[in-house]
C-alpha cells in the first residue's frame, strides 16, 4: 500500500506539471485574442468616430431676390432652379475683400459643399420672408476642409503633401482665428445614401438595402430549412437516399459563397429576370447560402431532445406528426433560432455573391422595396475603400463600425433567446 | 373463470439480426396485476413495448407471432398504432412529464383525441385524472406550474394520471420505481392496488418484493425465454423451475 502511495505521489506532481502547462498556452491564447481584438477595435473606433461629426462654416448669407427671384414671383420652381452657388460664393468672399483672382474665387467658394445650396433651398421655400434678409447660417464644409480640420497635423506638411494650397490654408486659419469653423453632429451619415462627395455620402442606404436583404433571406430560408430538418431527422426513412441528402447538404454548408452568387447570377437575373441589384435578389441568394447551416442546427436541436418526450406523447396515442409540432419543435425552437440569427449574421457579412448579382452599383438613394437598386453595408465598405478620395477613409471606418454594431446586436438576440427560452426538462 | 385481456402467441423479437425474445407465450388477466421479472436485458421491455407496439417506432426491430387484446390481432394492418396506444397506456421508467404546466400534461391526451366537448367538461376530468393519480390533494393549488417542478415520486404519479386520462383499458408500466426513494414506491404500489379495480396493468420490476406486493401473476423472463408463469404465491414459494429458484433466491441476477 505504501509503495502504491509512493507511486501515486510521484505520477500525481507529472499530471499536475502538464495541467499547468495547459492552463498556461490557454491563457495565453486567450491574451493574444483578446489583444488583436482590441487592436483592431481601437483602430477602427478612433478613425470612425471622427466621420461622426462634420465641419461647419459660419457665413453671413444674404438672400438676393436679384439672383433668387428676379421677377418677384415667389414661385418654388422659380427659387429651386436660382444659382444658390453664387449666393454662396457672395457670402464666403464677403469676408475676403482682397481675393480678386477669379480661380482663387471658385477655390474659395469650394469652402462649401454643395449640398449647402439645397439646404438654402429648403430654407427660402419654408419661409420666404427671408428673401432680401441676410441670416448668419453654418453651412456644411466640403470635405477637403472637413479632412484638415479633423487632421489639424496636416497644416504642417508641405504644401505638395496637403490637400490644399498655402492661400488656402491662410483662408482656413482666418476662418479658425474667427471662430467661425466648427463641428457638429453629422447629419448625413445616418440619413443619406451613397454619394460621390465624401461630406454628403451616408449608410441609411446600404443599412436599409441589408435589412430588406437579410428580411428576403429570413422570409426564405427559415421555414424551408425547418421543414427540410424536420422532415430528415423526424419523418423520412433511414436510408441511402436521405443519407445522401445529408451528405449533400453538409457539403452545400461549406461551399464558397462567390459559387451561390454565379448561380444567382445564372438562375435569378439570366434565367428568371429578377431585377438586377435588387435585395429581392440578394436575399435569395443569401438564403441559398443559409439554409444548410439552418438546417444542421434545426437537426442538432431537434436531435438534442430527449426521447423520453417522444416517448411520453407516442404513448399517449399522439401521431408522429403531433408529437414533433407539438413538442418536439417547441422544446428545439432556441436552438433553431439561435442557428437562425447565426446564420442571419453570416449573411449580413457577405459581400461576394452580392458583388455578382450586381449589388455593387453606386446607387445614391435609398431603397424603398426589396425590387429597388440596393447595396449592403459590407459592399458600401468595399465601395468606400476603393474610392480614392481621401474623406472616404473615415467614413469606411464608421462603416465597419455600423456593420459591427450590427452583428454585435444580432448575436446578443442570440443570446437573449437561448437564455430567455430554454426550458429545463 | 378468468378473462384473459391479452395473449401474447409465440411471440419473437428481433432487433436488427439479433433475437432478443423468443416464442414468447403469455396470457394476462382482466383487471389483475401481472408483473414481469428477470435479470437486467432478458427481455421484459421488449415485451412490454410490443403490447403497444412502442416497437415499431425503433428502426429495426421487427416482431413474429400474434398479440391478442380482448381476441383481435393488435398487428392486423387495419389496426392503427394510435389506436392502440389510446387503449393501451404507458408509463415509463424515468418519469418524463412534458415541460409544461401540471394540467397541460394530464389535458393533453383529451385534447389530441378529442375527448371532451368545452373547457369544463376538460377542467374536470383532469382533476379527476389527478385525484385518481392520487396527486390531486398535493398539487391543487398549483396545477399550473411545471410538471417537472414536481418531486421524483409526484411527477410518475403525474405520468400515471396523464395515462389514465383517456381512460385506456391496459396500463403497461416499465420500473415505474426505479428512480423513486421507498416512500414514494409505497405510494405507488398503493396506487397500483387501486387501479387494478378498474385496469388491466402489466408491470416491469426488478424488485421481486414489489412483484409480490402488487401482483396476482407473475412471469419469469430469462435471456429472451419465458421461463415460468403463474400465480405470485406459488411463483415465490414454490417456483417449479431450477432458474426461477436461483433467481428469487439471488444466484442469478
Ligand atoms: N433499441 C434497441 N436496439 C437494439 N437492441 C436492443 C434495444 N433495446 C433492447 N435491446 C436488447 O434487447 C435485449 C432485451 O432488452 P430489454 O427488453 O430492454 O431488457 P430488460 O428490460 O429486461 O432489461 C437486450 O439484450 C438489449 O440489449
Ligand atoms: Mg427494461
Amino acid at each position: 500500500m505504501t509503495k502504491n502511495f509512493e507511486k501515486i505521489n510521484d505520477s500525481l506532481i507529472k499530471r499536475q506539471k502538464s495541467e499547468k502547462n495547459f492552463k498556461l498556452f490557454g491563457l495565453i491564447g486567450i491574451i493574444c485574442a483578446i489583444s488583436f481584438l482590441i487592436i483592431i477595435l481601437t483602430s477602427i473606433i478612433i478613425e470612425g468616430k471622427k466621420a461622426f461629426v462634420s465641419t461647419y462654416i459660419k457665413l453671413d448669407v444674404f438672400f438676393d431676390s436679384k439672383i433668387i427671384d428676379p421677377d418677384n414671383t415667389k414661385e418654388d420652381s422659380v427659387i429651386k432652379s436660382a444659382n444658390f452657388n453664387e449666393i454662396i460664393t457672395k457670402s464666403i468672399l464677403e469676408n475676403f475683400p482682397e481675393v480678386t483672382d477669379r480661380k482663387e474665387k471658385i477655390k474659395l467658394s469650394t469652402f462649401i459643399s454643395s449640398s449647402a445650396e439645397d439646404e438654402l433651398i429648403k430654407l427660402i421655400i419654408l419661409d420666404k420672408a427671408l428673401i432680401d434678409q441676410k441670416k448668419e447660417l453654418w453651412l456644411l464644409a466640403s470635405s477637403t476642409i472637413d479632412v484638415i480640420h479633423k487632421n489639424p497635423d496636416m497644416l504642417n506638411f508641405p504644401e505638395d503633401e496637403r490637400l490644399i494650397d498655402d492661400k488656402e490654408l491662410k483662408w482656413f486659419q482666418w476662418f479658425l482665428s474667427e471662430e467661425k469653423i466648427k463641428f457638429s453632429a453629422n447629419k448625413n451619415f445616418f440619413s443619406n445614401a451613397d454619394s460621390t462627395e465624401p461630406e454628403q455620402a451616408g449608410i441609411w442606404g446600404a443599412f436599409v438595402g441589408s435589412f430588406l436583404t437579410l428580411f428576403v433571406t429570413l422570409i426564405l430560408s427559415f421555414p424551408i430549412a425547418v421543414a427540410a430538418g424536420v422532415f430528415l431527422e423526424e419523418l423520412a426513412p433511414k436510408n441511402k437516399f436521405t443519407d445522401f441528402i445529408e451528405v449533400n447538404i453538409n457539403n452545400l454548408a461549406a461551399v464558397p459563397s462567390i459559387i451561390f452568387g454565379l448561380l444567382g447570377l445564372a438562375i435569378f437575373l439570366n434565367v428568371m429576370h429578377l431585377p438586377r441589384s435588387a435585395p429581392i435578389v440578394g436575399g435569395m441568394v443569401l438564403a441559398l447560402m443559409t439554409l444548410p447551416t439552418i438546417i444542421i442546427a434545426t437537426r442538432a436541436s431537434l436531435r438534442a431532445v430527449p426521447p423520453s418526450i417522444r416517448e411520453a406523447a407516442i404513448g399517449l396515442g399522439a401521431t408522429k406528426f403531433q408529437t414533433v409540432t407539438h413538442h418536439v419543435l417547441p422544446l428545439s425552437m432556441p436552438g433553431i433560432s439561435t442557428g437562425t440569427i447565426i446564420g442571419m449574421s453570416q449573411a449580413l457579412g457577405e459581400s461576394a455573391p452580392l458583388l455578382m448579382i450586381g449589388m455593387v452599383a453606386f446607387i445614391v438613394d435609398s431603397p424603398g422595396s426589396i425590387f429597388d437598386s440596393a447595396t449592403v453595408l459590407p459592399v458600401q465598405i468595399y465601395l468606400w475603400k476603393s474610392t480614392a478620395a481621401r474623406g472616404f477613409v473615415e467614413l469606411t471606418a464608421a462603416g465597419v463600425m455600423v456593420l459591427l454594431s450590427f452583428l454585435v446586436l444580432m448575436n446578443a438576440i442570440a443570446v437573449y433567446v437561448r437564455y430567455k427560452f430554454e426550458k429545463k426538462w | 373463470m378468468q378473462k384473459n385481456k391479452i395473449e401474447a402467441k409465440k411471440v419473437s423479437v428481433f432487433y436488427n439480426d439479433k433475437k432478443a425474445l423468443n416464442e414468447i407465450t403469455l396470457s394476462i388477466p382482466e383487471k389483475k396485476v401481472t408483473s414481469l421479472i428477470g435479470p437486467s436485458g432478458c427481455g421484459k421491455s421488449t415485451f412490454l413495448r410490443c403490447i403497444n407496439r412502442m416497437n415499431d417506432t425503433i428502426e429495426g426491430c421487427s416482431m413474429t407471432g400474434r398479440i391478442l387484446i380482448d381476441n383481435k390481432d393488435i398487428n392486423e394492418k387495419s389496426l392503427d398504432p394510435v389506436l392502440l396506444r389510446a387503449r393501451v397506456g404507458m408509463v415509463f421508467q424515468k418519469p418524463n412529464p412534458f415541460p409544461k404546466s401540471i394540467f397541460e400534461n394530464v389535458a393533453y391526451g383529451p385534447k389530441i383525441h378529442g375527448l371532451t366537448q368545452s373547457s369544463d367538461e376538460l377542467n374536470e376530468l383532469v382533476e379527476e385524472s389527478l385525484k385518481k393519480a392520487g396527486l390531486f390533494s398535493e398539487i391543487k393549488d398549483r396545477i399550473h406550474e411545471p410538471g417537472t417542478s414536481l418531486s421524483g415520486g409526484q411527477q410518475q404519479r403525474l405520468c400515471i394520471a396523464r395515462a389514465i386520462s383517456i381512460s385506456p383499458e391496459i396500463i403497461l408500466m416499465d420500473e415505474p420505481c426505479s428512480a423513486l426513494d421507498p416512500i414514494a414506491t409505497a405510494k405507488i404500489e398503493e396506487l397500483i392496488d387501486e387501479l387494478a379495480h378498474n385496469f388491466t396493468i402489466v408491470i416491469v420490476t426488478h424488485s421481486m418484493q414489489q412483484a409480490a406486493r402488487v401482483s396476482k401473476q407473475t412471469a419469469f423472463f430469462h435471456m429472451g425465454n419465458l421461463i415460468e408463469v403463474g400465480k405470485t404465491d406459488s411463483i415465490f414459494s414454490n417456483p417449479s423451475e431450477k432458474k426461477t429458484q436461483d433467481y428469487i433466491t439471488g444466484k442469478i441476477g
